[in-house]
C-alpha cells in the first residue's frame, strides 16, 4: 500500500515540488533549467498566462486576467490560476485601490527569460570541450544504462545477495525507500512494495528512486535545490552529446558518481572531464514520458496476451522473466520465447504477495508487443476478457470483509437506542445500526468510549 | 439492561450471506457461529471462527470456479 | 497513453521589397528576432513540440530549419554560450545563418529588378510555394510517426508583401489541401490587406491578424498565435475579420465581382 500511496502523492514533478519547503523552491528559481522544467509542468492555459505577463514587471489585477478567457471556460481559468499559485510561480498582492492582483515571482521571471532568450551562466561548462577521442554512440549509452538499471533491479529480486554488485549508498537508498528491509540474517531482502516497484514502468521507477534519493541528500551535505537543478539540466540535454564536468564542487562530483552508478550518466573514468547523459536521465520530469531502452536482448514491448489466457514473452532476459513469472505459470521455454498461461492460481499467488490487479494489468499494457498495439489500440492493447477476469479474481478475494466489533442489542426503549446510535455516529465508530431490531454494531476500538457514554447517560436519566 | 457481545461484523453480498447461514445450520465448522443476522448484507459472527471460515470460503470458491483454459 | 506533439511551421517573408522593410530596414531584424523568440516559446511549452522555419523570397522558397543532414558531413554541435537552453540557441543560430546564406545567394544578388514586379510596381513573394513545402514537410512527419503518437500541425505566415492574384490557383490548392489534412493556417500580415491569406485563414480555421504596431510584433505573436487549437476555444481572441471572398478570373488573374462559371470544372472567368 505504501508505494501506491506514495505514488499517488508524488506522481509527478508538480506534486513533488509541493512537498518542498519554501526556501528550497526559492533557491530552485535561481536556476534557468529548473524554471524551464517547472514551466513545462504547468497546464497549457497557465503556460499561456505566464508567457503573456512574462514581460510585465508589475502586478496585474485578477479581474483583467479573468477577462482573457471566454465566459464558458471559467472553470479552466480557475484551475490554471490555482496551478500557478500552488507552484509559487506567482503570488497574490493587493494593488493600489484595493484590487487583488497577481505578480510573477521576479526570480522565476528573470531565469525563465534567461532560458528563453539568453544571458546568465551556462548550465554546464561545455563550450570549450574538444572532440571526444572515443565518442559513445546512442546504442552504447542505452546498453550501459540498461545494464546499470537492471543490475539494481536484479539486486532486488535475487534471493542471495552478492553485495559487491551494488554499492552501499544504493542499498541505503533502497532501504530508505521501503523497497528492501533487513531480514533475520541481517541481509537485505525485498518487501511487498519492492514487488510493486518492479512492476512499474522504467520512467516511474527512475523518478520514484530519484525522489527517494533526494530525500537523503541533505544528510550528505548537498543542497537539494542544486541537485534538483542539475537533474533538470540533465533532463534537457541532447542524447548522444557529451558535456563537461569542470566547475562542479566536490560534493556535486560525488552526486555525479552516484548518478553514474544508477545509470543516469555515463563517464568513462572517474576523472574524465566529460559525461554523457543516458536515456534514463532525459525528460526526467516530463509527464508523458515513456522510456524505451531497447537492445538486442531486451525489448520493452515483448508480451503478447491471447484471449485464451496464453501469454508469450519474447525475451531472454532473466529479470523480465522473473517479473512475468510473478503472475503466470510457465509452460515452455525456448531460446528467445517463453510460453506461459495466466491462471486463477498464478494470479492469486501474485495477489497474496501484495501486488494488485491494476498493477499487473498496467505492467502488461506497458510491455505489450508492437503487434498487439497495432491491431488493437494504444489505450487497450490487451484482450478485454483477460483484463476483466484478472480484476474479477481480485474482487473474489474481497467478497467478505471482516471487522472486529461489538454488538449492542436488547435496548429497553427506542429512545435509548437512538441516543447511543447518534453518539456512535458522531464519534465515527458506528458500523451498522438496525432500527427494527434495535441493534447497534460499533468498532472494537470504540467500545470503551460508548460504554462510558452509556453509563453516564443511564445515570443521568435514572 | 443492554446486551453487549464482542465479535466480528461480516459484510458481503446476499448470495455469500446465504452460504454462511448454510454453513452455520449444518454446523460444518464444528458449531454454530452466527450470533446475529443483521440485514441482507451483514452478519455478526464469533471472532475465533474466522480463520476456519476463510479456509472454507476458499474451498468453496475453488470448487465453483471453472478453469478458463485447457 | 497517446503522446501528442505539436508542429509549428513559420513561413517568413524575406522579400526586401516589403513596404515596412523599405521604410525602415532595421524593422526587418526586429521581426526576425520576434519570430525566433516566438518559435522558441512554442518549443518551450512541451518537450514534444517541434518547429520548422521556411523563408519565402521573390521567386523561391527554402526550408531554413531544421537543417537536413547530409551524408559524410557531421555538424559541430552547438554549445551553450550562456544560460539559454541549447535547443533554442541552435534554432536561432541556424536560422540566422541560413537566412543570410539564402538572401545572399546568386539567385537574388544578380536579380533584375524590373522583371517580376506586377503592374503596380509591387514585388510579390513566393508564398504558395513556401506553403506547399510546409505541407510536404508535415506529410513527411506524419509518416514517420510510430504507433501511439499523434501530430497536430499548424502554419503561421508572417508576411508584408502585397498579393499577386497570379498565384490564386496555387493558393486555393494549398488551402484546400491544408483543410483536408487538418492543418490550420494563421496569417500575420505586416503590410496591406491580404485577400488570399484571409480567405485561407478562414477556410482552415486559422486567425488573420494585422498588428497595428509592428515593433510590438512579439507581443501579438505570443498573445494570439501561440495557443494551440484546443486552447484557442477557451481564450478570448480577436474576432474574425470579414473576408473578401471574391474569386480571381482564371485567364486574366484579376479579382472579379461578377463573371461566368464553367458548368463542368467551375472555373470562373
Amino acid at each position: 500500500m505504501g508505494i501506491l500511496q506514495h505514488f499517488a502523492e508524488c506522481k509527478s514533478l508538480v506534486d513533488y515540488l509541493k512537498t518542498l519547503s519554501n526556501h528550497v523552491v526559492d533557491d530552485l528559481f535561481g536556476y534557468p533549467a529548473a524554471c524551464l522544467a517547472i514551466f513545462r509542468e504547468l497546464p497549457k492555459l497557465a503556460q499561456n498566462y505566464v508567457l503573456r505577463i512574462l514581460y510585465v514587471e508589475q502586478a496585474i489585477p485578477q479581474a483583467v486576467i479573468s477577462t482573457w478567457v471566454s465566459k464558458a471556460h471559467v472553470k479552466e481559468h480557475s484551475e490554471a490560476a490555482e496551478a500557478i499559485s500552488t507552484l509559487r510561480v506567482w503570488k497574490e498582492v493587493t494593488m493600489q485601490g484595493g484590487l487583488a492582483g497577481w505578480m510573477l515571482d521576479h526570480k522565476f521571471r528573470h531565469n525563465l527569460k534567461v532560458a528563453l532568450l539568453g544571458g546568465g551562466k551556462q548550465w554546464t561548462k561545455s563550450t570549450n570541450l574538444d572532440q571526444d577521442s572515443k565518442p559513445r554512440t546512442v546504442k552504447d549509452l542505452d546498453l550501459y544504462a540498461l545494464e546499470r538499471w537492471e543490475a539494481m533491479l536484479h539486486f532486488l529480486t535475487e534471493k542471495q545477495q552478492k553485495s559487491d554488485t551494488v554499492s552501499k549508498d544504493t542499498i541505503m537508498t533502497l532501504t530508505h525507500a521501503g523497497l528492501m528491509e533487513q531480514d533475520e540474517n541481517n541481509a537485505p531482502s525485498i518487501t511487498n512494495e519492492g514487488f510493486q516497484f518492479l512492476l512499474l514502468d522504467t520512467a516511474s521507477q527512475v523518478w520514484y528512486f530519484i525522489v527517494k534519493y533526494l530525500e537523503t541528500v541533505e544528510q550528505r551535505g548537498l543542497s537539494t535545490a542544486e541537485c534538483l537543478a542539475f537533474l533538470f539540466s540533465l533532463s534537457f540535454a541532447t542524447l548522444g552529446r557529451d558535456y563537461g564536468t569542470e566547475g562542479f564542487e566536490d560534493n556535486m562530483q560525488q552526486f555525479m558518481q552516484h548518478l553514474r552508478e544508477f545509470g543516469l550518466i555515463y563517464q568513462r573514468t572517474r576523472k574524465a572531464g566529460r559525461f554523457y547523459p543516458t536515456r534514463l536521465a532525459l525528460n526526467l520530469a516530463s509527464r508523458n514520458n515513456k522510456i524505451s531502452l531497447d537492445t538486442e536482448k531486451h525489448k520493452t514491448g515483448f508480451i503478447v496476451v491471447e484471449t485464451n489466457y496464453r501469454l508469450y514473452a519474447y525475451t531472454d532476459s532473466d529479470l523480465q522473466l522473473a517479473l512475468v513469472g510473478m503472475f503466470t505459470d510457465f509452460l515452455f521455454r525456448f531460446p528467445n520465447l517463453v510460453v506461459g498461461v495466466i491462471t486463477r492460481d498464478s494470479i492469486r499467488q501474485a495477489l497474496r504477495s501484495g501486488i494488485s490487479a491494476e498493477q499487473i494489468i498496467s505492467f502488461l499494457k506497458m510491455h505489450a508487443h508492437y503487434e498487439m498495439i497495432k491491431t488493437a489500440h494504444i489505450n487497450n492493447p490487451l484482450p478485454p476478457t483477460v483484463v476483466d477476469q484478472i480484476r474479477l479474481w481480485e474482487m473474489e478475494r474481497n467478497r467478505l470483509t471482516f471487522t472486529d466489533s461489538v454488538l449492542y442489542n436488547q435496548f429497553l426503549s427506542h429512545r435509548d437506542y437512538e441516543v447511543v446510535r447518534d453518539y456512535a455516529q458522531e464519534t465515527g465508530v458506528l458500523l451498522h445500526g438496525s432500527d427494527q431490531k434495535r441493534t447497534i454494531v460499533v468498532k472494537g476500538s470504540g467500545h470503551d468510549d460508548v460504554k462510558r457514554f452509556w453509563k453516564r447517560h443511564s445515570k443521568n436519566s435514572s | 439492561m443492554v446486551n453487549v457481545t464482542k465479535g466480528v461484523l461480516v459484510e458481503c453480498d446476499p448470495a455469500m450471506k446465504q452460504f454462511l447461514l448454510h454453513l452455520d445450520e449444518r454446523e460444518a465448522l464444528g458449531r454454530k457461529f452466527v450470533l446475529n443476522d443483521l440485514d441482507e448484507t451483514h452478519l455478526f459472527v464469533s471472532a475465533d471462527i474466522i480463520k476456519v471460515l476463510k479456509e472454507k470460503i476458499d474451498e468453496l470458491l475453488d470448487k465453483i470456479s471453472v478453469p478458463v483454459h485447457e | 497513453m497517446e503522446v501528442e506533439s505539436n508542429l509549428l511551421i513559420v513561413v517568413i517573408d524575406v522579400n526586401p521589397a516589403q513596404k515596412y522593410v523599405r521604410s525602415d530596414s532595421k524593422q526587418f531584424f526586429n521581426c526576425v528576432d520576434s519570430v525566433l523568440t516566438f518559435c522558441n516559446a512554442h518549443l518551450m511549452l512541451q518537450a514534444s513540440n517541434k518547429a520548422c522555419v521556411i523563408a519565402s523570397h521573390i521567386n523561391q522558397s527554402h526550408i531554413l530549419y531544421p537543417i537536413e543532414e547530409r551524408e559524410g558531413v557531421t555538424l559541430k554541435p552547438i554549445r551553450q554560450v550562456d544560460g539559454q537552453y541549447e535547443v533554442f540557441l541552435e534554432l536561432e543560430k541556424s536560422v540566422r545563418s541560413q537566412i543570410k546564406k539564402f538572401v545572399m545567394s546568386d539567385a537574388f544578388t544578380s536579380f533584375d529588378s524590373t522583371r517580376s514586379a506586377d503592374s503596380s510596381g509591387n514585388f510579390t513573394t513566393c508564398l504558395a510555394s513556401a506553403l506547399g513545402k510546409a505541407l510536404c514537410y508535415i506529410n513527411r512527419k506524419e509518416r514517420e510517426l510510430t504507433a501511439g503518437e499523434k501530430l497536430n500541425s499548424r502554419i503561421l505566415v508572417v508576411s508584408g508583401s502585397s498579393e499577386s492574384t497570379a498565384q490564386y490557383m496555387s493558393f486555393m490548392n494549398v488551402f484546400f489541401s491544408a483543410q483536408k489534412l487538418g492543418v490550420i493556417i494563421d496569417a500575420c500580415v505586416l503590410g496591406p490587406y491580404a485577400t488570399l491569406l484571409s480567405q485561407g485563414a478562414d477556410i482552415t480555421g486559422g486567425i488573420y491578424l494585422r498588428p497595428p504596431h509592428i515593433p510590438g510584433l512579439l507581443q501579438y505573436l505570443l498573445w494570439v498565435f501561440l495557443p494551440e487549437a484546443s486552447l484557442r476555444k477557451q481564450l478570448a481572441l480577436p474576432p474574425p475579420v470579414p473576408v473578401d471572398y471574391r474569386a480571381a478570373c482564371f485567364c486574366h488573374r484579376q479579382l472579379i465581382d461578377m463573371g461566368y462559371v464553367c458548368s463542368v470544372c467551375l472555373s470562373s472567368k
